[in-house]
C-alpha cells in the first residue's frame, strides 16, 4: 500500500510535466497549464501524507524494486521505491512545499508571457519528479540519477529568463559548479560499487574504504548544498523567478545534499574523520555564509546566503554525528526559509526591485505579507516557540555533544549574525523609508494562501520533532540548556542590535565605521575573484599549452607527413611528360627489361 | 623449302626495324607505319609457325590480326587528323600538352 501512495507521488508530477511537453496548445494555455500542472502536484502530496500517515514509526522500510543493469548473470543495482521514515518525511516536505510554491506561481507569474508560463510549470513539475525519485531512491545509483535531473531542472529554472543575460550566465555557472562537485559524487558512487560492493547503503562493513568514499560523496553534497568554498553558485541562482529560488534553492533541492548524507547515514556514521570535516566544512559556511549576507542590498541574495548559512548549520550537525540534528533543521528550514522567499517574492512583485532600500515601510501597505515574512525571520533567527529554535537548539547540542567546539564557535556566532541581517533586512524594507515611491501593494489571495500555509508550519513545526525522530527511530526529547538559552539572548540582541543601528537611530552611521573596509571586502566577491584567477586563469594557460602543443606538434608532425608526400609527388609528376615518344621509349625499355629478367632467370619466354 | 629459322630471323629483323622506327621518327605517320612493320613481323612469325606445325590456325588468327591492325590504324590516322587540325603539325615529341 505505501508503495502504491509512493508510485503515485512519484508519478503524478511526471505525468503533469508530459502533458505540458507534449502538448503545445495546452502549454500556451498559460495560467491554465499551471493549474493543471498544480493538480498533479496537489494529487502528489496526498499520496506523499498517505505515504506518511500509513507508515508504522519505527517499522521496517517498505521497498519495491526492478532489477537494473545485468552484469555477470546479476543486477549490477535496482531501480525502485523506497519508503521509510526519512525518505517519507522527505517527500512530504518536498511535495508540500512544491505545492505551495506552484499555487502561489500562479499569482507570482501571471503576468509573464503565457508561453513562458506553461514552460515554467513544465519545468516546476519535472522538478518535483525529480526530486521525488531523489528522496525515494532505494540505493545509491538511482539517487545520483535524481540528483542530476534536479540539477537539470536548476539550470533550466535559474534560465527561466533566458533572454537577461546574468541569468543565462548565473544558469551556466550554477551547472558548471555543481556539475564540478558531481565529479566528486559520481567517483564516489563508483568507488562505492568498486571498494564496498554495492550501492547499497545498508549492510556496510566498517573498513578504511567507508571513508573515502564518504569524502567523496561529500564533495558533491559540497557543491549541491552550497557549501564553502563551492557555494558561489547559490546567490548566481536568485536570477531565476523568486518562487523558484524559494522551491529549489531553498527548501529542497540545495538540500538534496543534506538529505543524501542523511540517507546514507549508515554509510556517513562509519566514516570516522569524514565526520569531522564536515563538521567543520558546516562551521565555516554557517559563519562565512552569515558573514556575507551581512552587507547585501539584494533581498534574495540576503536570503540566499542565508540559506547557505543554514545549509552550513545542517552539515555541521550531521557532522557532529546527529542524523536527527542535520535533517530536523533541513525540514523546519524548508518551511521558514520558501515562506521567507515567498513573502520576498510578494515584496518584489508589489516595489518591483530587490532592493530592501526600494522597499522601505512595507509595514504600511502589506501588513499580511509583512506578517507573514516576520513570522519566517522569527523562525529563522531561532526565538523560541518558532520552529527554527527547536532545529537550531539540537544542532547547537549536538555540535556541544560531540565536543565540536571549533564548529561549535562559528555556528553560535552565526545564531547572533543570522539574527542582525534578518534584522536589517526588516528594519530597512517593512520600517524603513522607502527610496523608491510608488508600487501596487494588493498581494493576491492566491499568493498569500500558500504563504499562509507555510507560515503556519514554520510556526509549529518545532512541536513536530518528536513525532519525526520516532519516524526515523532516534530518541529526541527537548530540554533547554545553557546553550539554548545563549542562543536565544545572541538571537534577540541581533535583532535589537539591528533595529537601533536601522530604525530607531540611535546608533549612527558611525557605529559600524571600522566594519566597512570588511564589507567593501566581501562585496567584492573574493571567492568569485579567488575562482576566476587561480582557477579559470590557471586552466587557461594549462588549455593553451595543451592547445599549442596539440597544433604545433602533433599536428606538426601529421602536416610534415603530408608536405613530404606533396614534395615527392611534385617531383614524381615531372616524370608525365605528355611526349608520346617518351611513353614509347618506356615501353619498349620495360619489355626488354621484362624480356632480360625471364631469359636470365630461365624461365619459358 | 625454305627452313623455319630463316622466316623467323626475317620477323626479328623487320620487328627490330620497326622498334627502331619507332623510337626514332618522330612524324606521327611514320610511327604509325613502324607499328605497322611489327605487326606485320608478328603475322609472318604465325604464318611460318603455322606452316611448320601444319596448323591452320595460326592462318586464321593472322586475318584477325591484320583486320584489327586495319581498325587500329583507322583510329591512329584518326587521331592523326585531329592532331593535325589542332595543332597544325603532327609531329609527336611537339604534342606534348597532355602532361602534368
Amino acid at each position: 500500500m505505501l508503495i502504491h501512495y509512493a508510485l503515485v507521488s512519484l508519478f503524478a508530477p511526471v505525468l503533469g510535466f508530459l502533458l505540458l511537453a507534449i502538448s503545445p496548445s495546452l502549454r500556451r494555455q498559460g495560467l491554465f497549464a499551471g493549474a493543471v500542472s498544480c493538480l498533479f502536484a496537489i494529487l502528489s502530496l496526498v499520496a506523499a501524507l498517505g505515504m506518511f500517515w500509513g507508515l508504522d514509526p519505527g517499522g521496517a522500510a517498505a521497498i519495491a524494486t526492478v532489477d537494473w543493469l545485468p552484469h555477470d548473470g546479476q543486477p549490477m543495482a535496482q531501480l525502485g521505491l523506497q519508503v521509510d521514515g526519512i525518505s517519507a518525511s522527505m517527500a512530504v516536505v518536498v511535495a508540500l512545499v512544491a505545492t505551495c510554491v506552484q499555487v502561489y506561481s500562479l499569482g507570482y507569474m501571471a503576468h509573464e508571457p503565457r508561453p513562458a508560463i506553461g514552460r515554467y510549470f513544465a519545468w516546476q513539475s519535472l522538478f518535483l519528479f525529480a526530486m521525488l525519485s531523489l528522496v525515494l531512491a532505494p540505493n545509491m545509483l538511482q539517487a545520483f540519477l535524481g540528483w542530476e535531473l534536479v540539477g537539470l531542472c536548476s539550470y533550466l529554472l535559474i534560465g527561466f529568463y533566458y533572454q537577461k543575460p546574468s541569468a543565462a550566465k548565473a544558469a551556466v555557472k550554477a551547472f558548471w559548479v555543481t556539475k564540478f562537485a558531481d565529479m566528486g559524487l559520481l567517483m564516489g558512487v563508483v568507488l562505492m560499487r568498486l571498494k564496498l560492493g554495492s550501492f547499497s547503503w545498508e549492510g556496510l562493513q566498517p573498513g578504511p574504504w567507508i571513508a573515502i568514499v564518504a569524502l567523496f560523496i561529500f564533495i558533491g553534497v559540497m557543491g549541491k548544498s552550497a557549501q564553502f568554498p563551492l557555494h558561489v553558485w547559490l546567490p548566481d541562482a536568485m536570477e531565476g523567478p523568486t518562487p523558484v529560488s524559494a522551491l529549489l534553492h531553498a527548501a529542497t533541492m540545495v538540500a538534496a545534499g543534506v538529505f543524501l548524507v542523511v540517507r546514507a547515514w549508515p554509510l556517513f556514521e562509519l566514516s570516522g574523520w569524514m565526520l569531522t570535516v564536515m563538521c567543520w566544512v558546516g562551521g565555516i559556511t554557517a559563519f562565512t555564509a552569515a558573514c556575507m549576507a551581512l552587507v547585501q542590498d539584494d533581498i534574495k541574495k540576503v536570503l540566499a546566503y542565508s540559506t547557505c548559512s543554514q545549509l552550513g548549520y545542517m552539515v555541521a550537525g550531521l557532522g557532529a554525528g546527529s542524523m536527527m540534528a542535520g535533517y530536523f533543521h533541513l525540514t523546519t528550514h524548508a518551511f521558514f526559509k520558501a515562506l521567507l522567499f515567498l513573502g520576498a517574492g510578494a515584496a518584489i512583485h508589489a516595489v518591483h526591485s530587490n532592493s530592501i532600500h526600494d522597499m522601505g515601510g512595507l509595514w504600511k501597505h502589506m501588513r499580511g505579507t509583512a506578517l507573514l515574512f516576520i513570522i519566517g525571520t522569527l523562525a529563522l533567527v531561532g526565538i523560541p516557540v518558532f520552529s527554527g529554535f527547536f532545529s537550531k537548539d539540537l544542532i547547537l547540542e549536538a555540535l556541544q555533544h560531540g565536543h565540536m567546539w571549533g564548529p561549535l564557535v562559528l555556528c553560535f556566532v552565526s545564531v547572533g549574525l543570522t539574527a542582525f541581517y534578518m534584522g536589517r533586512v526588516i528594519f530597512i524594507a517593512f520600517f524603513g523609508e522607502p527610496a523608491k515611491a510608488g508600487g501596487h501593494y494588493d498581494t493576491p489571495t492566491v499568493m498569500l494562501l500558500p504563504m499562509v500555509v507555510l507560515a503556519f508550519l514554520a510556526a509549529v513545526g518545532g512541536f513536530g520533532g518528536s513525532h519525526l525522530a520516532e519516524m526515523y527511530g532516534v530518541e529526541y526529547h527537548f530540554h533547554l540548556a545553557a546553550l539554548g538559552i545563549g542562543g536565544m539572548v545572541l538571537g534577540v540582541g541581533g535583532l535589537t542590535l539591528a533595529w537601533a543601528r536601522y530604525s530607531s537611530g540611535m546608533l549612527g552611521e558611525q557605529a559600524f565605521a571600522f566594519l566597512v573596509p570588511l564589507g567593501d571586502l566581501i562585496r567584492s566577491g573574493p571567492i568569485d575573484k579567488l575562482y576566476d584567477t587561480g582557477w579559470r586563469k590557471g586552466l587557461l594557460v594549462v588549455a593553451g599549452t595543451a592547445g599549442w602543443i596539440d597544433r604545433y606538434i602533433v599536428d606538426g608532425l601529421i602536416n610534415l607527413v603530408g608536405v613530404g608526400v606533396l614534395g615527392a609527388a611534385e617531383r614524381a609528376r615531372k616524370l608525365q611528360t605528355g611526349r608520346v615518344p617518351d611513353y614509347v621509349f618506356a615501353v619498349v625499355l620495360g619489355f626488354v627489361l621484362l624480356a632480360a629478367v625471364s631469359a636470365l632467370a630461365g624461365g619459358a619466354p | 623449302m625454305i627452313p623455319l629459322s630463316w622466316y623467323l630471323l626475317l620477323s626479328a629483323a623487320l620487328f627490330s626495324i620497326g622498334v627502331y622506327g619507332l623510337l626514332t621518327r618522330r612524324n606521327t605517320i611514320a610511327i604509325l607505319l613502324s607499328v605497322e612493320i611489327m605487326a606485320n613481323a608478328v603475322n609472318l612469325n604465325l604464318v611460318a609457325f603455322s606452316h611448320h606445325l601444319a596448323d591452320l590456325g595460326g592462318q586464321v588468327f593472322t586475318l584477325f590480326t591484320i583486320s584489327l591492325t586495319v581498325a587500329e590504324v583507322v583510329v591512329g590516322l584518326a587521331i592523326v587528323v585531329l592532331l593535325y587540325r589542332s595543332q597544325n603539325n603532327i609531329q609527336a615529341d611537339q604534342a606534348d600538352t597532355l602532361r602534368w
